[in-house]
């Protein structure tokens, strides 16, 4: 569903990821590990273009979202390019309405009540009439249990209930995959539960999934696959079984035993 | 008579009170002309600048940086003198107008350095939560950021209205007759024969004015705080 190619990308002429590669199929729950600085969050948001790549590719379910790069074409000229690009190319704002993205600090829309941050997109962008958001709206706050706060403003909000009703705006736009940045890391301690809870809901509901994360519990239950990285590679993968039970490198061994 | 009775005078005498009237309506006017132009060039001239780089924007962000540094950079008095004798010496052109140009242009600069403020104060994550959802820049602009941005700016949008109103003040100087014109008229050879008292009138309307500015914007934050905690809280 979501494939990485040799994906590259600087800041300011720190390098934070180094042409790495990986595949996400549908269904398929990856958790995204590893320290800080290793570049998880900088290739979650590669993927719907939230940072531009220096170099590589995102495709998304066999259409590609960045403009191609030519080091992967070789031999092919730049209007090669072009009508490879108008070939495969999918417009980026219809991309990321395809593919959700649940933030670290919830990013609720400050001026508008939860119902309003809800049925906003969907309407905007003409999936649906202002009726049938509301009542997907509505349903999926039942879902999460929060549907006596749809006229509250964000402000007045525990983070918790925050980010739940994060995760129901990115549903309302129904995305093929779902990308949360550290979606527990702003949270206090007691209110981590609740939205891992809506998550491991989603994960049994088949959704596609890859979460950078620091819960390891969340990992080793929901994760199919498991990403380790370090300094803009990624450095182990497979099963949360292998990765914890068995890490290759030293790095992802240190990192373990503090973390677990 | 005292200072009291003068003042009473003032008000209560058609030959004071007349064209202290037509001072105030053409403060107002030049306020309120120059207030709406300082606005909207001041919100085109924030987008403009926070625009993304590109080869169509290049020239338009040289032409509204230098815009902003030269008002910013020189007295406005000068800017005043320099429109009605240089820029717009045209005969028979009206004064009105150029002085709603000059102060209008020159509020503007100002104006668009707040709106710029106000914008960039809305955190980043607003902006990429909505991108994020497929919405485009215009419709993530306009519905999520511009919104939060003027109830981030109404505060300094009111200050500089006030301060536009007080600067206007200086029209005589091309040869309008506003407020304070008025009150140097007045005061001038008759038989108030004081200052103060003229002045000190024209200072009242002036308070008043900027009293009842200050309020109306007020009363819109208030509205506009709804989905604030601070509003009703603290």
């Amino acid at each position: 569903m979501i494939s990485v190619q040799k994906l590259s990308k600087q800041f300011d002429g720190k390098v934070i990821l180094r042409g790495l590669d990986c595949e996400i199929a549908k269904g398929e729950k990856v958790v995204i590990l590893g320290p800080s600085g290793s570049g998880k969050s900088t290739l979650l948001r590669c993927m719907n273009l939230l940072e531009i790549p220096d170099g590589g590719e995102v495709w998304f379910d066999g259409k590609l979202v960045t403009a191609p790069d030519p080091a992967l074409h070789p031999g092919m000229s730049r209007s090669a390019l072009k009508a490879f690009r108008a070939e495969h190319g999918l417009d980026e704002d219809a991309a990321r309405a395809r593919m959700g993205m649940v933030f670290q600090h919830f990013n609720l829309f400050a001026n508008m009540t939860v119902l309003q941050n809800l049925t906003l997109a969907p309407v905007e962008l003409g999936r649906k009439t202002a009726a049938e958001a509301e009542e997907t709206a509505l349903t999926l706050l039942d879902r999460v249990g929060l549907t006596d706060k749809k006229d509250e403003y964000p402000a007045r909000l525990s983070g918790g209930q925050k980010q739940r009703i994060a995760i129901v705006r990115a549903l309302c736009m129904e995305p093929e995959a779902l990308l949360f940045d550290e979606p527990t890391s702003a949270l206090d301690p007691e209110m981590v539960g609740e939205v891992l809870d809506v998550m491991k809901d989603l994960a049994k509901g088949g959704m596609t999934m890859a979460v950078v994360t620091h819960e390891m519990g969340f990992a080793r239950e929901v994760a199919d696959r498991v990403l380790f990285m370090d300094d803009g590679s990624i450095t182990e993968e497979g099963t949360p079984a292998e990765v914890f039970g068995s890490p290759k490198t030293e790095r992802a061994r240190d990192f373990f035993r503090k973390v677990l | 008579m005292n200072f009291a009775e003068k003042l009473v005078e003032l008000f209560s005498t058609e030959k004071y009170i007349l064209p202290f009237l037509e001072g105030l309506k053409m403060t107002l006017v030049i306020s309120l002309g120059a207030s709406l132009l300082g606005l909207v060039l001041g919100i085109v001239v924030a987008l403009v600048q926070i625009a993304p780089k590109s080869k169509a924007m290049a020239v338009p962000k040289i032409i509204t940086s230098v815009y902003v540094t030269v008002i910013r950079g020189t007295p406005m008095a000068l800017q005043l003198i320099i429109m009605a004798f240089g820029i717009l010496a045209i005969k028979g052109f009206p004064l009105t107008v150029t002085a709603i140009l000059a102060f209008g242009i020159n509020s503007g600069a100002y104006v668009s350095e707040n709106i710029r403020g106000g914008i960039l104060s809305v955190d980043i994550g607003q902006t990429e939560a909505g991108r994020a959802l497929g919405l485009s820049r215009g419709t993530t602009m306009r519905k999520i950021v511009i919104p939060q941005a003027i109830k981030n700016v109404l505060p300094s949008i009111g200050n500089e209205l006030i301060a536009l109103i007080k600067e206007t003040s200086i029209v005589s100087m091309i040869g309008m007759y506003d407020l304070t014109m008025a009150a140097k008229d007045v005061g001038s050879g008759s038989k108030l024969a004081s200052y103060v008292v003229p002045m000190t009138a024209a200072a009242v309307f002036y308070l008043a004015i900027v009293y009842l500015i200050t309020f109306g914007i007020k009363l819109l934050e208030k509205r506009l705080r709804a989905g604030d905690k601070r509003s009703k809280t603290v």
